[in-house]
């Protein structure tokens, strides 16, 4: 029996299978001899091809705001206000980009969002997994009643919090210091990060730790031996995730900080928008300054998100 | 400055030190950060903070003050900026800091009920001592003291006195034909003129509220005259009446006669502020520092620019202004240190190196070469009396409240009178909760 | 750590004890490991989440300025006075408006997009990642870089619609009551549409050949075939999508902090501005938090189907 190709169209019809163009397809029309007039093909190929141009162009106008940030990052200042922001640059420069560094001060907004960073997001991938790990495979009374509180955190919005983390922190010092708000990014991440985990490592095959079990291995042993190695994607999309996450974070960094030596990206933009008002040029030189890392980290890590997003997210 | 003790009860459980000890057990990632981040707490060892609201500009050269200071005190003062957003975000900035216990020993602010809560909050030191010490009564604008007097007690020594007026591109004028204005009927004209030469006339952003307040106001002088806005402000009298009203029909056709900027509650002060030097407006109601803060860098001939106090049409000429200064945390851990710092960035030869175009130091006046426009300003002090500035009238919930009104009649969402009605309500509810 | 290993008994048939029978002991013995594993994550949980929200509550019923160290407890007075508040009117207005576009739209163009997106060549991959980039970037950026696009005179925004003839629509989005909230929710749609993209085009992949083929035999156009197979055949991916989208949008903050402050007078305002506003600007840190704590409430319970479904199906 001949089956169908199915070729995505532009209407929404469902998507191609990844079979060739040049298998046998059926029309709405209802051909019953199985090979396709080659009118239908070449129609096929053509909407084929306008849905890709279709999307091509869809995702310049998605992304143009970005295209215009970087054009206007590079022309100089006088340029982009006698030819306005949408035109074609008349002229290049780098020189915005070391002006808008030294007001934002990103030097200092870097190195501390890249400490934070490096230091939260393994402690709290590590302590998520922990729980998540004891949660999905070790044997605890309430388990389900925990499991219920901690996701039951993602519901709640950081801002409630806010004042008592603040008194907190201040009688123990620890306002104004990047240390200090680690703890909370931590728990705040903990919900998301321990339903993923959890789920993942359910489905880790019990006989698998049985096996390492009769060799004689802990519980700790398995752990670090059998279950992390086995859940490198897992954990390397939910670090990405809360490595994202942490390094956009505006509310408690807004709240706790406050000196200028422990400012994060998300301030020192902020701070940064007041400087340079009507500077354009440098404006959107100081932003690129900011995203571009980010942009490119995400290029480069993009398939493990892609990955673990639909891999540990859509469980039917 | 050393840390506050825990103010709470629970602050000192057992139960949640065991919490946070267990949390915070995490050695390496602690440690790490905190030596990163000079976090703990900063002792007076580390010498003084200041936190004020400047840009990089006057910063840097603030710093330069203050190294010089350092080396002839042996004092070394850290200087933390918040700039941009001016008196809207700045005094959330420095609440938050002294909630965290990180209290800068010195910081600039407004006066008026911007300086007040903190103040009111036993936050500040009574500086009394200091003036006698320093002798600041003589040196000091007495215009200034008083704007920094709260509740009859000198808690901040002044720094700057601003007089706001007009300054304005007197090129985009001439071009249009248009007067410099000694009345309010000149000042509409030249504002029909400058917009039919295809110029936008004021340069105003409403983002914040406190700079197109500041056309408001000057409407409300105009309309009401100085003893009526006076009571309007305190609340002895009711602003549900005529000259009210008028004024907000004129804030209205300011905007509808295409006078001031297009979108101007969208826009972010620093962006229209600075149109009458790009060209993009005429003129805009500000203050002496636009001249070292926009006029000076942009390096346009200073014959290209001029500045004149609003016309009001009333006897007495009054213009709006306020008064910033200095105060010292009373959590200090060194307060006779913190005031030798005040009185030295007071000192006339370090206002002058700062460029201080506004300085409440009666000794340094704006250099008439450098800043004539500025300097233009102490003669005009001597015939025109300041009246506070309406966002230091009220304390910030208040001041919302009124941005917001003012918002709606600009949009032509509340008429006039309803605008009249609504500041009524605004002002005399504040007023019984006082 | 001591790894105990005592007698488990393990999932399913397992082996059989020394005495050769698979009797249960009479008491579970309890194992310290778990509880090891699982210390310090609860403790920080529980720390510097738990404990802070419940402390919440409690400042929620006094009316402590945040700065002194005066408090007095005032029931629910702040409760009350929200009532009567009419900003908080405004607020939770526009959360409701928030809500309803940062979830539908984000949804049928995350669905629309995975569906065209959905097919083996070389340009899909690209324009994923292009697709759903912007969700990687700090909202501040997003903030800054939107509010430059609606500069009422130098903005792309007007200039273009000015270019092509339209200058009738150009306006000054955020300095208008009437477009402000919009004009900041655009944004937003264009950094929530990756996320369900994603997860659409993984869930696409599952649904089989098959019921397509028959369809199509059937004579079903593509039109039909998606509204009638595709669709209801990604029934979990919209229910994941619709409640990750509805928790999350009760946190919003961030972009409207930064784009309009709340502005113009209050109309973008929303629980999490105003309640912050209260609290680190007028002295309200009671009232604040009382906001606050409506807010998680109504979040909370809103979350609270799709966290069960989340537990009871593990």
């Amino acid at each position: 029996m001949t089956s169908p190709t199915l070729d995505a169209g532009a209407d929404g019809a469902p998507p191609a299978r990844g079979r060739s163009a040049d298998a046998p397809s059926r029309s709405a029309a209802g051909r019953t001899d199985g090979r396709p007039g080659s009118r239908l093909r070449t129609r096929r190929r053509l909407e084929g091809g306008a849905v890709t141009v279709g999307s091509v162009l869809a995702a310049l106008v998605w992304i143009s705001p970005l295209i215009l940030l970087v054009v206007s990052a590079l022309r100089p200042l006088s340029d982009f206000l006698s030819n306005g922001p949408v035109s074609w640059p008349q002229e290049l420069t780098l020189a915005n980009f070391p002006e808008a560094w030294e007001a934002g001060q990103f030097g200092t907004a870097y190195l501390n969002s890249t400490i934070l960073l490096l230091v939260k997001v393994p402690l709290g991938v590590l302590v998520a997994s922990l729980l998540a790990y004891a949660l999905a495979k070790l044997e605890f009374p309430f388990r389900n009643v925990i499991l219920f509180t901690v996701v039951l955190g993602m519901t709640i919005p950081i801002y409630i919090a806010i004042v008592p983390l603040f008194t907190m922190l201040r009688g123990i010092g620890m306002t104004d210091s990047i240390a200090g708000i680690i703890p909370p990014y931590i728990a705040f991440g903990l919900p998301l990060q321990v339903l993923i985990l959890q789920a993942f490592f359910r489905r880790v095959p019990e006989e698998l730790l049985e096996a390492a079990r009769i060799d004689g291995a802990g519980d700790v042993r398995i752990f670090a031996r059998v279950v992390l190695p086995l859940s490198v994607p897992a954990l390397v999309t939910v670090a990405i995730l809360d490595g994202v996450a942490t390094w956009n974070e505006l509310f408690l960094a807004l709240s706790l900080l406050s000196s200028e030596e422990n400012r994060t990206i998300p301030l020192g933009l902020l701070n940064f928008q007041g400087q340079f008002a009507t500077n354009y040029t440098g404006l959107a030189a100081g932003i690129l300054i900011a995203v571009v890392p980010i942009l490119v980290l995400y290029m480069l890590l993009q398939k493990y998100i892609v990955g673990g997003l639909t891999a540990g997210a859509t469980k039917g | 400055m050393s840390t506050t003790t825990p103010r709470r009860a629970h602050a000192s459980s057992p139960a949640r030190r065991a919490v946070l000890a267990g949390a915070l057990a995490l050695p390496g990632a602690a440690a790490l950060a905190s030596c990163a981040s000079g976090v703990g707490t900063t002792s007076t060892a580390d010498g003084l903070t200041l936190l004020n609201y400047e840009d990089i500009d006057a910063a840097t050269l603030l710093r330069e003050q203050l190294d010089a200071f350092a080396g002839d005190s042996g004092i070394r003062t850290t200087l933390d900026t918040v700039p941009g957003s001016g008196a809207a975000q700045f005094p959330d900035k420095l609440r938050t800091r002294i909630l965290g216990g990180n209290a800068p020993d010195v910081w600039q602010i407004w006066g008026g009920q911007i300086g007040q809560p903190f103040v009111e909050a036993g936050l500040t030191l009574d500086l009394a001592p200091y003036y006698d010490e320093y002798g600041w009564e003589e040196t000091l604008s007495p215009a200034g003291v008083d704007g920094m007097t709260f509740l009859g007690e000198r808690h901040g020594a002044p720094i700057n006195v601003a007089s706001l007026g007009a300054w304005c591109n007197a090129r985009i004028f001439e071009e249009a034909g248009a007067a410099v204005p000694t009345t309010y009927d000149e000042l509409e004209a030249a504002n029909e003129a400058i917009l039919a030469s295809g110029v936008t006339p004021g340069g105003f952003g409403g983002k914040y509220g406190w700079h197109i307040m500041r056309l408001y106001e000057y409407l409300l002088e105009v309309t009401a005259g100085p003893d009526l806005h006076d009571a309007l402000l305190q609340g002895e009298e009711s602003w549900d009446q005529a000259a009210v009203v008028e004024s907000f029909d004129l804030f209205r056709t300011w905007n509808d006669r295409g006078w001031i900027t297009p979108g101007a509650l969208g826009v972010a002060p620093a962006d229209a502020e600075q149109g009458f030097v790009q060209g993009t407006s005429a003129y805009t109601i500000s203050g002496p520092w636009i001249e070292g803060q926009y006029i000076l860098p942009s390096g346009q001939p200073q014959e290209e620019f001029a500045t004149f106090l609003l016309p009001t049409g009333h006897e007495t000429v009054r213009h709006s202004g306020f008064v910033e200064g200095l105060m010292i945390s009373s959590t200090s851990g060194a307060p006779d240190d913190a005031a030798a710092l005040i009185d030295r960035l007071l000192s006339p030869p370090v206002q002058e190196a700062l460029q201080n175009t506004q300085s409440a130091a009666l000794g340094a006046p704006p250099d008439a070469e450098q800043f004539p426009l500025s300097a233009q300003w102490v003669e005009i002090r001597e015939t025109s009396e300041i009246y506070t500035i309406q966002d230091q009238a009220f304390p910030k919930a208040v001041a919302d409240s009124y941005f917001s009104v003012q918002s709606k009649v600009l949009q032509g969402d509340a008429s006039p009178a309803e605008a009249a009605r609504d500041m009524q309500q605004i002002v005399s509810e504040w007023k019984d909760q006082r | 750590m001591i790894a105990q290993t005592i007698d488990r008994t393990p999932r399913g048939a397992g082996p059989v004890g020394a005495s050769g029978a698979t009797a249960r002991p009479s008491t579970p013995r309890l194992r310290l490991l778990p509880f090891a594993f699982a210390a310090p994550a609860l403790l920080l949980y529980l720390g510097f989440l738990v404990w802070p929200a419940l402390q919440a509550l409690w400042i929620s019923l006094t009316d402590w300025d945040g700065l002194s160290d005066q408090q007095s407890f005032i029931g629910l007075g702040n409760y009350a006075a929200m009532l009567e508040d009419p900003v908080v009117g405004i607020a939770a207005w526009n959360n409701v408006l928030w809500a309803l576009v940062t979830i539908a739209l984000p949804m049928t163009l995350g669905l629309l997009l995975a569906v065209v997106l959905n097919r083996k060549s070389r340009t899909s991959p690209v324009l994923r990642t292009i697709f759903y980039a912007p969700a990687v970037l700090p909202l501040v950026s997003i903030a800054s870089i939107w509010a430059w696009l609606y500069d009422p005179s130098d903005g792309a925004i007007n200039t273009i619609l000015g270019a092509v003839g339209l200058s009738g629509l150009e306006q000054a989005w955020l300095g208008q009551d009437s477009t402000a909230l919009w004009s900041v929710m655009i944004p937003a749609v264009w950094v929530r549409t990756g996320f369900p993209m994603l997860l659409y085009l993984a869930a696409l992949q599952s649904i089989p050949d098959e019921l397509y083929e028959a369809a199509s035999m059937d004579g079903a156009t593509r039109w039909q075939q998606f509204w009638r197979i595709t669709v209801p055949s990604l029934k979990d991916t919209h229910y994941i999508v619709l409640a990750l989208s509805l928790i999350e949008s009760f946190k919003v903050f961030d972009l409207v902090y930064a784009m309009t402050y709340g502005g113009p007078g209050y109309s973008t305002q929303v629980m999490g501005t105003w309640m912050y506003a209260n609290v680190f600007q007028y002295f309200e840190a009671g009232y604040g938090t009382a906001i606050a704590v409506v807010i998680t409430l109504v979040a909370i319970a809103a979350g609270i189907p799709y966290v069960r479904s989340q537990v009871k199906s593990s």
